[in-house]
């Protein structure tokens, strides 16, 4: 019995089918409402599946000159980490079909994953596009990657627990975390768009320059997988976001209304900007991302050791 | 005229080296040399800091004949609306001159142009590939001798055309088209990389070269005005009018000063919807698609404009020998004024977004500096001349048409850099939508055309006009009969290029669509002929590229058309 339910988790819900539609709806909305803002019509709502359905029945163009398994290999391996990453988090409000003391870390690894996937791939292949781009995205990995992490970990120090489950009931009881921590909050908000390469921290793929980047060389069923592991990567961060930050998950109800909030947030972020060049961007991360989050961690340690409940 | 006195100082300054002057014209000076003193007589020229090299043109006086004729090099160098032309007549068999490349760096495109359609071997011209026609081009066929036919074009087609190539050792290059999405049409740069600093810049143009100079001598000199207008998409206007304004003081034709209003009026909107779409694409190369998207919305305004006026979005085809087709009146004229004063409410906003704007102003405030001595140097023209403060506007300098009555004020801005390429353009907006209204509330009346001669008497004109992407430079020749025996045009971008290929080394390789685009290029510019080739005609060889005939392509639309377009 326990086994079948376990598969219904990991296929049908949560995870599986329905984080896979759940991001197809996501990307439908990112896209509408990026083209609302930039005076577009925008696309219309089975889009998203249709452009996947397409991509999957494309041919698939090996590029010669890269090796087979690698090319073939990661884009499964990207859309498998961020699919098990679904698992660990509050999807759509109810509690995560899996966890364990630690699941926090392990899903920021598995949503790195998919930079990692996508920097490897570049680097796979001979083309220029993508070895620059490649260069760039793993350029970029290294400046918002630490400085998302300590994002995160501000409000697990509050909650004192690295189980996200428990970090998501903390901020249930809790004064809304983006009130106490609003310098974590900001980093964690940007560093998501990082990790998703969305405008301005698009360099890796800055179409004008460098075509698409890392992924340049790919055409049918591994683009459509790397595509879909980024949509799925951003519905898991933005439940992981607002069930940090903004008071918690509880049930269906309030994971659309939070989800969608802060989707709109980055959906205005993306159209206000005109992108950054990678310098630009690195200097940006270092220079204020990474500042503002320890400065976030230092004074919850603090006011920890004082004894302040927060 | 103040033509003599313009002229002044180049007798004595360049005497030793030149055979004979005349002045053909107000505001024109002709020098006769030769090839062994061409690199004197330019070196003393250049002394003097008296203009900058505005074109080459070849001609070939000759027939098919091989012993007939011979073919002349012209070098204009102007300066406001004097030009001052050194000649330099050659044998038509094995034609030769020294480069001037290394006096004026602006030459080496005109020369390699000179050199691959007219085939006049230009000594010292550095780079090894071709830069206008296709690298299946035949062997020593020049498409502009007049014994060229497409016979001798189609004789070889051997292999299909190379890019690019292996690194040389130690350079990692990245190569910008011939077809990429920062480029709208084709063109191909080759980007030297150190990580991603820039340390070496190459062009090859000539994708979609359609050969409509050559086309130019087999038509009418009324079918030419359409032919000319086609030689760009964006300012299509503009060519026509350089085109008819050329033959029209040729044949000795005054046209009406309300024909003349109303060309200049069509000048000014093209040149708003050529900037604004310029606005667009340069925002998109940044990155920021929504500044890309509501320009491009706002500029729907002015095309809106043009249909209404004309009937077409694209060639307006406005201009006759001797006026224009279409008058501008009463609602028409009310519908331009409502569409100026929206447009103008737009564009102060875009002038705030690109002068405020933190995360704009990071890819442009100091990036693509071309200095005001550099932009001389390199002469370059247009809205990127007056970015660097340099002051070079036709219309202010040489005013033709209406600009005579009503004065421009010219734009310039001296920060040299991109977001000073923003500025002037959208000022210049400014200045084109204040100049409209005012031409509209104070319009000439009279006729809209007069009748022209089909024959044009034997002669050379210069013909100069502000294109928006700067001065579009006309040489057109006539031997008397009912076609032009030659019309030689220089394209705006191409004057531009040498300096963005200067600047673009030391900078970082994601500044250099912004850079690119900052000059605001176009291909359609560049290149001018196309052959059509299929494969495996009907017997013929197998796979082999064969030339379409007229009939075929006739017999093809007919064909293609039946079928429901399928």
């Amino acid at each position: 019995m326990n086994v079948v339910l376990a598969l219904i988790a990991l296929v049908l819900f949560p995870g599986g089918l329905f984080v896979i539609l759940g991001s197809l709806a996501f990307e439908y909305a990112d896209r509408k409402l990026i083209a609302r803002f930039q005076n577009r019509v925008g696309p219309r709502w089975f889009q998203p599946l249709a452009d996947l359905v397409k991509l999957l029945v494309k041919e698939e163009i090996v590029p010669t000159g890269v090796n087979r398994g690698l090319f073939n290999g990661l884009p499964v391996a990207a859309l498998a980490a961020s699919l098990t990453a679904a698992l660990y988090v509050p999807m759509a409000g109810l509690a995560p079909a899996w966890g364990f003391r630690g699941d926090l870390v392990v899903t920021v690894y598995l949503l790195m994953m998919m930079t990692l996937c996508i920097g490897l791939a570049g680097a796979n292949t001979l083309d220029r596009f993508s070895l620059i781009g490649s260069t760039r995205a793993l350029t970029q990995l290294f400046s918002y990657e630490a400085p998302f992490l300590l994002a995160l970990l501000g409000p697990s120090i509050a909650a004192g627990t690295w189980r996200i489950s428990e970090v998501n009931g903390y901020a249930r009881e809790n004064v809304w975390m983006i009130v106490t921590q609003p310098l974590g909050f900001v980093v964690a908000l940007i560093g998501l768009m990082g990790k998703l390469e969305l405008p301005p921290f698009d360099a890796p793929e800055a179409e004008t320059e460098i075509v698409s980047g890392a992924l340049t060389e790919y055409s049918g069923r591994g683009l459509a997988f790397f595509r879909l592991g980024r949509d799925v990567e951003l519905l898991v961060g933005l439940t992981l976001i607002s069930a940090f930050y903004l008071g918690g998950l509880a049930n269906p109800l309030h994971f659309i209304l939070k989800t969608l909030a802060l989707l709109f947030v980055t959906a205005g972020l993306q159209s206000l900007f005109a992108r950054l060049r990678i310098d630009q961007t690195v200097g940006l991360w270092w220079r204020a991302g990474a500042v503002l989050a320890l400065v976030q961690l230092l004074l919850l340690i603090v006011l920890k050791l004082l004894g302040v409940r927060l | 005229m103040s033509g003599e006195s313009a002229f002044s100082g180049i007798q004595d300054g360049v005497g030793p080296w030149i055979s004979s002057s005349r002045a053909p014209a107000d505001n024109r000076l002709d020098m006769d040399t030769s090839a062994e003193h061409l690199v004197g007589a330019v070196t003393a020229f250049n002394a003097l800091k008296w203009g900058y090299l505005s074109a080459i043109t070849g001609f070939d006086s000759g027939t098919a004949a091989p012993s007939d004729g011979h073919i002349e090099v012209l070098y204009h160098f102007c300066r406001g609306p004097s030009v001052a032309t050194f000649r330099v007549k050659l044998p038509r068999e094995d034609p030769s001159v020294p480069s001037i490349g290394p006096l004026v760096p602006s030459a080496v495109m005109y020369e390699r142009e000179l050199s691959e359609t007219m085939g006049v071997n230009v000594a010292g011209l550095p780079g090894r590939k071709r830069q206008f026609l296709s690298d299946d081009w035949p062997e020593k066929v020049y498409p502009l001798r007049k014994d060229f036919t497409m016979e001798s074009a189609a004789a070889t087609h051997a292999e299909a055309p190379t890019v690019g190539g292996e690194d040389e050792p130690g350079t990692f290059i990245i190569p910008i088209g011939p077809q990429h999405p920062a480029l709208k049409e084709p063109g191909h740069f080759e980007l030297a990389v150190d990580g991603e600093i820039v340390t070496h810049a190459n062009i090859r143009l000539g994708y979609v070269h359609r050969g409509i100079e050559k086309g130019a001598e087999d038509r009418s000199w009324v079918h030419n005005i359409y032919l000319m207008e086609r030689i760009c998409g964006i300012c299509s206007h503009i060519h026509a009018t350089a085109y008819v304004l050329g033959v029209e003081s040729l044949a000795g034709v005054a046209v009406p000063p309300r024909a003349q209003a109303v060309r200049t009026i069509f000048c000014e909107l093209e040149r708003i919807h050529s900037h604004l779409l310029w606005l667009g694409v340069a925002a998109h190369q940044a990155g920021f698609d929504t500044l890309f998207m509501y320009s491009w919305r706002d500029r729907e305004t002015v095309m809106d404009l043009l249909e209404e006026l004309s009937g077409n979005r694209v060639n307006y085809s406005v201009n006759l020998l001797g006026g224009v087709k279409y008058d501008i009146v009463g609602k028409a004229a009310d519908s331009i004024r409502r569409g100026l004063d929206f447009l103008e409410r737009r564009l102060k906003r875009y002038l705030k977004i690109v002068t405020t704007d933190e995360s704009f102003l990071r890819r442009t405030r100091g990036v693509g500096t071309i200095t005001f001595d550099e932009a001389n140097r390199l002469g370059t023209i247009g809205p990127t001349a007056r970015a660097s403060g340099v002051s070079r506007d036709l219309r202010v300098e040489a005013p033709y048409m209406a600009y005579r009555d009503f004065p421009v004020v010219p734009v310039l801005d001296s920060r040299c850099d991109l977001e000073a390429r923003f500025v002037v353009r959208i000022n210049e907006l400014f200045e084109s939508c204040r100049l409209t209204r005012e031409i509209l509330n104070r319009m000439p009346a009279g006729e809209l055309s007069v009748p022209a001669p089909r024959k044009v008497p034997e002669g050379e004109v210069i013909s100069r006009v502000e294109a928006p992407r700067g001065e579009l430079f006309y040489y057109i020749r006539s031997t008397g009969g009912a076609k032009p025996d030659r019309v030689k045009v220089r394209t705006p971008s191409l004057c531009n290029w040498a300096a963005v290929l200067s600047v673009a080394v030391g900078h970082k390789l994601a500044d250099i669509p912004m850079i690119m685009v900052g000059i605001d290029p176009c291909f359609s510019c560049n290149d001018r002929s196309i052959t059509l080739r299929r494969r495996g005609a009907p017997g013929g060889v197998p796979g082999a590229l064969e030339q379409w005939s007229w009939e075929d392509l006739r017999q093809y639309g007919i064909k293609y058309y039946a079928g429901g377009g399928r």
